[in-house]
């Protein structure tokens, strides 16, 4: 198993991409159903965040084979304007789209580990992981 | 209740009228201010607010136009409030501020 | 977050037993199956993956196509799960604010609490009740040594939290002019300067301050914009409007308040209020000033406190328990 797969973000139909990439991982690994989908939402909601604020960026998706777990992470990584506020992004109720989106919040609920790091004019990288339930 | 504002433009010039249509609360009254507060900054500007159509107006609705009062002092511009309906008027009695807001409730405002 | 094997095995029983024989029993137990799961937090992704598990147990051979549609479902309904979760966080998040505003409104009570004089020869009732949980009306009694009162009611502009901000800023500064006998117009032209000063150019209070002279009877007073009270003529058995012009606190700093006077009789009354005694609503029409006084004449002839009570009583029911906006209302009687 490649331990490492990326999908370019450009385009909205890059998103199903992204999902499917990470639904096979997620399924080789063993997740079980819920969790596949939770993975799959959860770069769902990444990607379109690239789409729609940074236009253009990567997702990475990787194994983690620890000694004692498995897990899968996930890397949403773009060059757009950053985030200014990260506090107020992870904010529940908080959506920058106004939409109904589940945005950064909710990524963070549907994985176990979530971190950001973002600089202005730089860009953003989020990373989550998921471990497998034993 | 909703408060519906309808900017009719430019007319002369230098002159702006806010035909408002609706009640004016806590809940719209920020509404109105977005709305005439940038009309109100304005140098020169003369601001006619309308409320032939305004039932009903509270004490936020006032702070509105004593907000746009004052940016009126410091813009030269010049507000004036026209057809008031007898509640409405009332309340600018009430609060002594018909004496400092130039109010003319028989003039037909809009045109 | 997970349910037990146990727990599982009896959604499966239970689903069993519902599909064989349409069961009310099983629905009901199933009922009690779906508040367990929310105490435990099962998300609805979870509770339709239980659903597809105990399914396959109970019918291994399963069309595809049937598989598949609950997958399906299962997928769309995680975004349901986040709904729901953050709907919880946001509930938590309410509860904490909804104690921090009990704090802030006890709080306020103690600061703006004033306690009503006894002063000989006058019956004083007065009753004030937010309609939310911070009072934007503030009235306040001193008496002096003379057996002489100084009364004031004001209502800031809109309600709330800044409402009652503003309002500790004005019991300051009333407690902070000399106790030596004001006049009401120089008190209000005094409060004017501090509130000009010190509160957002959209902020406004009004205020009614009046001054009651035992010895002679009379009352002088001065009004900052404040909704007029009424004067109730024993004599006569007539209400009277109190007129008292004068523009709001804190809209320009060298504001002027006339003063006005008026001699108190036996069984007159003085009636002073907020405006969420005049602006009630009933329905979508607003109370006229005569129906007020038609409710009050009603209680008149009772104790000021009880009469008070009485009217407020009334216009809460009207307005179907719920106000609009903060009420206050006090009765100044002459007894004597």
């Amino acid at each position: 198993m490649k331990a490492q797969s990326s999908v370019q973000i450009n385009k909205e139909w890059d998103i199903v991409g992204a999902r499917q990439m990470g639904r096979e991982k997620a399924k080789e690994l063993g997740f079980g159903s819920v969790d596949q989908a939770r993975i799959a939402t959860a770069i769902s909601e990444l990607a379109r965040n690239i789409y729609l604020y940074a236009q253009r960026g990567r997702i990475h998706v990787e194994v983690i084979n620890d000694l004692n777990k498995k897990g899968l992470k996930i890397i949403a990584q773009d060059e757009g304007p950053g985030i200014a506020d990260i506090s107020k992004v992870m904010e529940d109720g908080y959506s920058t789209s106004g939409g109904l989106g589940a945005g950064l919040p909710g990524v963070k609920r549907l994985m176990d580990e979530f971190d950001i790091l973002s600089d202005k004019e730089k860009g953003t990288t989020i990373s989550a992981i998921k471990w497998v339930r034993s | 209740m909703d408060l519906n504002i309808n900017i009719l433009g430019n007319v002369e010039g230098t002159k702006q009228i806010l035909k408002l249509t609706g009640e004016i609360d806590a809940y719209t009254a920020p509404k109105l201010k977005e709305a005439l507060l940038p009309l109100v900054k304005k140098d020169g500007e003369l601001v006619i607010v309308d409320l032939e159509n305004v039932s009903y107006m509270d004490s936020t609705g006032l702070g509105v136009f004593i907000s746009a009062l004052k940016a009126t002092k410091e813009h030269n511009s010049e507000l004036r409030l026209v057809s008031l309906q007898d509640r409405v008027e009332r309340l600018f009695e009430i609060t002594g501020l018909n004496s400092i807001i130039n109010i003319d409730s028989t003039v037909q405002g809009g045109n | 977050m997970e349910l037990n094997k146990f727990d599982f095995n009896n959604y499966r029983d239970l689903l069993d037993r519902y599909i064989l024989k349409q069961d009310e029993s099983a629905l009901y137990q199933a009922e009690q199956f779906t508040k367990l799961s929310m105490q435990n937090n099962i998300l609805p992704e979870e509770f339709i993956n239980i659903h597809i598990q105990a399914l396959k147990e109970l019918y291994p051979d399963l069309p595809k196509e049937i598989c598949a549609s609950l997958n399906f479902l299962l997928e769309t309904m995680i975004s349901y799960g986040l709904a729901y979760q953050e709907f919880q966080t946001l509930r938590e998040k309410q509860g904490e604010l909804e104690s921090e505003i009990s704090v802030a409104a006890s709080m306020q009570q103690t600061l703006l609490s004033t306690t009503k004089p006894e002063i000989s020869g006058l019956d004083i009732g007065a009753i004030s009740v937010p309609a939310n949980r911070m009072n934007g009306d503030y009235h306040h009694f001193v008496k002096d040594e003379s057996n002489n009162l100084g009364i004031a009611i004001a209502d800031v502009i809109g309600k709330g939290i800044p409402a009652a901000l503003a309002m500790s800023m004005i019991k300051y500064a009333l407690d902070s002019f000399p106790e030596s006998q004001l006049s009401p117009s120089v008190i209000l032209e005094n409060l004017n300067r501090v509130v000009e000063r010190n509160v957002d150019t959209n902020m406004f209070i009004t205020m009614f301050y009046g001054f009651f002279d035992s010895k002679n009877s009379v009352l002088q007073y001065a009004s900052a914009g404040h909704e007029p009270g009424f004067y109730y003529c024993a004599k006569e058995d007539k209400f009277i409007e109190i007129k008292a012009k004068g523009l709001v606190l804190g809209v320009t700093p060298d504001a002027i308040y006339e003063q006005f006077e008026l001699k108190l009789e036996k069984d007159d009354i003085v009636i002073l209020l907020t405006d969420g005694v005049t602006e009630c609503r009933i329905g979508e029409r607003f109370i006229e000033s005569e129906e007020v006084l038609h409710v009050i004449r009603q209680y008149i002839h009772l104790p000021a406190q009880e009469a008070v009570e009485k009217v407020f009583k009334y216009f809460e029911r009207i307005q179907d328990f719920h106000l609009r906006d903060d009420f206050t209302l006090i009765f100044l009687k002459k007894e004597v």
